[in-house]
């Protein structure tokens, strides 16, 4: 898989100009493609990051940018623009999670089923130490339950505190910080998993 | 202190250096407790980088990302027309969240797409 280096970090980066959205906002269509190119990459890597499948992540990215166009004339440049974009797409994706949650059971956890689907590392007295593979780590990440992957992926990956992502997910930041404990846990599990036989004792 | 406790500090230690001396004075003596420290580094350090990079956009997407001003005129004009003849409806705000539904429902036959699931 080919991956592409984005600029930089989220908090530092500006990724269109104020010029660019004040042309988008006048309905400039070309300055919409400079914006679009600018930013859809990022989108979708984060949606694709909460949601875990490619097409629930697709689907996400196009309701981001009708957001986005529908919204523009009422963001104002006081707030970063990728600041705005990057809570459109984590608000996006994570409702669409809530949505589909009404229809299913999915809360357990991971369970050996689930690991068993995962390429075994070599030893993990090799693995631990080493820099992990980030295609692994998205992997992984994909394995996580949702709510588990929402809270790891907005603190870990995109660096949110406690009390934003208490906010995005609507729960208590208690409960958020369980939910982003929790799932450091899961993918410590998927990452580094225990070979058969080996586990200690204090560690069932 | 149990290697359980201290494994159970350890993403908070290694993220937020929330430092206990009990915690490391333990992980300089349990070798256990300290290649576990070492996966969760390199499990942190990991989740970093992923800030810096994107994944692959599946074809398609961009175009159909720059379709959206013109689609969502269209949608727009349609819901217009539809606010705008509510009286002709038998309960105007039934036709319009029609209108919003019939909407949601053309942009998503387009959007759909099998092929990249
Ligand atoms: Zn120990």
């Amino acid at each position: 898989m080919k991956r592409q280096k984005a600029t930089g970090d989220r908090a530092e980066r500006e990724l269109v100009s104020s010029d660019l959205i004040e042309r988008c906002k006048d309905g400039d269509e070309q300055a919409w493609k400079e914006l679009v190119e600018a930013t859809h990459r990022d989108v979708y890597t984060l949606c694709l990051r909460i949601l875990g499948n490619p097409a629930d992540a697709q689907e996400a990215t196009q309701d981001v940018f009708l957001k986005v166009w529908r919204n523009l004339s009422s963001f104002r440049g006081e707030a970063m623009f990728s600041t705005w974009l990057y809570r459109v797409a984590s608000n996006t994706a994570i409702s669409k999670h809530r949505k589909r949650k009404r229809q299913r059971v999915n809360e357990s956890g991971v369970d050996d089923e689930v690991l068993a689907q995962i390429p075994s590392p070599g030893s993990v007295e090799s693995a631990a130490g080493a820099k992990v593979e980030v295609e692994r780590l998205e992997e992984a990440l994909a394995l996580l339950p949702e709510g588990l992957r929402e809270a790891v992926v907005l603190r870990d990956v995109y660096g949110l505190n406690i009390a934003e992502i208490a906010a995005e997910q609507k729960i208590s930041e208690t409960a958020a910080k369980v939910r982003v404990h929790r799932g450091r846990k899961k993918l410590k599990e998927i990452m580094f998993p225990e070979k058969p036989g080996t586990e200690t004792e204090e560690r069932t | 202190m149990r290697c359980e406790e201290v494994q159970e500090a350890l993403p908070a230690h290694v993220k937020d250096g929330s430092d206990s001396l009990t915690v490391r004075r333990h992980l300089a003596r349990c070798p256990d407790c300290k290649a576990e420290l070492a996966r969760y580094e390199s499990l942190m350090g990991g989740l970093r980088i992923l800030q810096t990079t994107s994944v692959p956009v599946p074809p398609g997407l961009f175009d159909r990302l720059l379709e959206i001003p013109a689609r969502s005129s269209r949608l727009d004009s349609a819901r217009d027309h539809v606010v705008r003849h509510r009286k002709v409806y038998v309960g105007g705000g039934i036709a319009v969240a029609l209108a919003g539904a019939a909407g949601a429902a053309l942009w998503r036959s387009k959007v759909r797409h099998p092929a990249t699931a």
